[in-house]
């Protein structure tokens, strides 16, 4: 595979980071190498988080994602959409929340954006707002097809306490079918 | 050498180390970016029947690693910058008694509280002299996930076999970022270990600083009817306070000397693409990997850099680095603060026409940051 490199931003407190987390690991055990950055504000809650993913087949040295080679975003929180989309490439993929985000005209024409109410499909459809990480996992992997799917969910439970496995396989399922109606 | 595959964080990883080489107590006091640490080990030393606590502040922290080093097991406290300014006063004395303990330290923006959550190599000076006086520091510098591990595990052994604190150098990005480390299996790592050396003889000869002119104390373990004394004023050989003349330059020259003469026991780099480099890019620790990033992009371009990593910070790599400097012709120090390595990197080489790409911002250095400059030289 080329080098894929996706963002996941947020606000601190949202759970972005286990998402980044679970991609890095599941691309790792399926053969390869995964990175997982993290940068965060000083703030405890409410600061601007993004998280860099770096999958390859070869080695992976710098783990960041350079500005302007972002092949992907997602973001839940507007005011790191404004911080971080610049990174994204032009014509790359950015999925937001709608009731979080909202794009500029300008951006529409830029990148490819697709709407998606993360944080609602956790917190009415699945029950359980902490479940939103997974619905972005299904999402980003849905539209980016980094990692089989099989695998990605394997990884994924194996990260989250087993009382809560019905919720993030839901959570996954839902994310998966919200992603496939966005850009049928 | 076999080999072990984990997935994990830098901060864990050295966690993960400390209990393989041994260590059996840890105390500290939690601070961005090197809390991981400390959580990794309050799962880890009840585990194996050692102690992990969370002391009042950093200098207890400090002291009671110290405690338990002179005590006799390995031990090892974690922090960031602004704890090693808090404990610089007890490294002091851990240096002057002779006490083996490892230091890690996640480094964030300074100097004060600084950038908490943001990266940085600020602490690279501070490291070579954390307290006043004469001594010689070892710091050694992970420029991988890897390293966070192998590093760890070496800092213990040095430790011991030089009686006295060591440094693990990480940084924000190295500590938190999530990934694939090959490491060598914990038997591997077992074989590896030299605890340090015990004397044997009648409790009544035993002077723990009478010790040849180029070696560490022999420190037995507390409470095996070996008794001695700690002090952080100048001693004599039992321990006790003194200021006769050639007892005072002989131990100071001492704690000079059994690292100096033996650097070749402490001295690492690592050299990438250096053989036919026409110029020689110095980093380390996370910077070196957007060092390397530049390097496969400056060589698809026929531009022929290679890097230069020390993994040992301090003593430095001197003698590599002037036989280097004296047949590549361009040489550039990448750091995250303002040339605090460019300095011992023309100290050892002779050379001033080192140039340097700094940032001091709490933010990487990208690869083609260090392309452009190198286009540019």
């Amino acid at each position: 595979m080329a080098r894929t490199l996706m963002r996941f931003t947020g606000v601190g407190g949202q759970g972005v980071l286990l998402a980044g987390e679970i991609f890095a690991s599941a691309k790792i055990r399926v053969g390869g190498h995964g990175l997982k950055t993290a940068t965060y504000t000083s703030q405890v809650r409410g600061g601007p988080t993004v998280v860099d993913i770096t999958l390859d087949d070869e080695e992976i040295f710098y783990p960041y994602a350079n500005d302007g080679e972002i092949n992907f975003m997602l973001s839940v929180a507007q005011v790191s959409y404004n911080s971080f989309k610049g990174g994204v490439k032009k014509g790359g993929t950015i999925v937001v929340d709608p009731n979080l985000v909202k794009p500029t005209d300008e951006d529409r024409k830029t990148w490819n954006i697709i709407e998606i109410p993360i944080i609602t499909i956790a917190k009415e459809e699945v029950g359980n707002v902490i479940t939103q990480s997974v619905v972005a996992l299904a999402i980003a992997n849905t539209i980016m097809k980094p990692i089989d799917k099989e695998s990605l969910i394997e990884t994924m439970l194996s990260k989250v306490p087993e009382k809560v496995h019905a919720a993030n396989k839901l959570a996954y399922e839902l994310g998966e079918k919200y992603a496939l109606e966005a850009i049928a | 050498m076999a080999m072990r595959e984990i997935i994990s964080s830098g901060n864990e990883l050295a966690a993960l180390a400390a209990r393989d080489a041994g260590c059996k107590f840890f105390a500290g006091y939690p601070i961005t970016p090197s809390s991981e640490v400390m959580h990794e080990m309050s799962d880890l030393m009840p585990e194996i029947g050692g102690v992990c606590i969370q002391m009042e502040d950093e200098i207890a922290g400090v002291a009671a690693a110290i405690g338990a080093g002179m005590a006799g097991v390995r031990t090892m406290t974690a922090t960031s910058g602004p704890g090693i300014s808090l404990k610089a006063e007890n490294l002091g004395l851990a240096q002057m008694t002779e006490v083996p303990l490892v230091v890690v330290n996640v480094m964030r923006g300074g100097p004060s509280t600084g950038l908490p959550t943001r990266v940085s190599q600020g602490d690279v000076a501070q490291a070579k002299n954390p307290s006043h006086g004469d001594y010689k520091s070892i710091t050694l510098c992970a420029g991988s996930l890897s390293e966070c591990y192998t590093e760890t595990v070496r800092a213990f052994n040095l430790a011991d076999r030089f009686m006295q604190p060591v440094f693990v150098l990480l940084d924000e990005t190295i500590g938190h970022m999530h990934g694939k480390a090959v490491l060598p299996t914990e038997e591997e790592v077992n074989k590896g270990i030299v605890p340090r050396k015990q004397f044997t003889g009648p409790a009544e000869e035993y002077f723990p600083y009478e010790c040849e002119h180029d070696q560490p104390a022999v420190l037995n373990p507390m409470f095996k009817g070996y008794r001695y004394h700690f002090t952080g004023l100048h001693h004599d050989k039992k321990g006790f306070p003194t200021e006769e003349i050639e007892t005072c330059r002989k131990l100071i020259q001492r704690l000079e000397d059994k690292v100096e003469l033996h650097k070749d026991e402490i001295e690492l780099n690592e050299e990438f693409f250096l053989d036919d480099a026409e110029i020689m890019i110095v980093a380390y620790g996370s910077v070196s990997l957007a060092a390397k990033e530049a390097i496969r992009h400056l060589r698809a371009e026929g531009i022929k850099a290679g890097l230069f990593r020390p993994i040992t910070l301090w003593p430095s790599p001197q003698d590599r680095m002037r036989e280097l400097a004296s047949r590549i012709p361009k040489v550039l120090c990448v750091e995250l603060n303002i040339g605090q390595y460019r300095d011992e990197v023309q100290r050892s080489t002779g050379r001033l026409d080192i140039a340097g790409l700094f940032k001091v911002n709490g933010r990487p250095i990208s690869p083609y940051e260090i392309v452009n400059k190198v286009k540019e030289l």
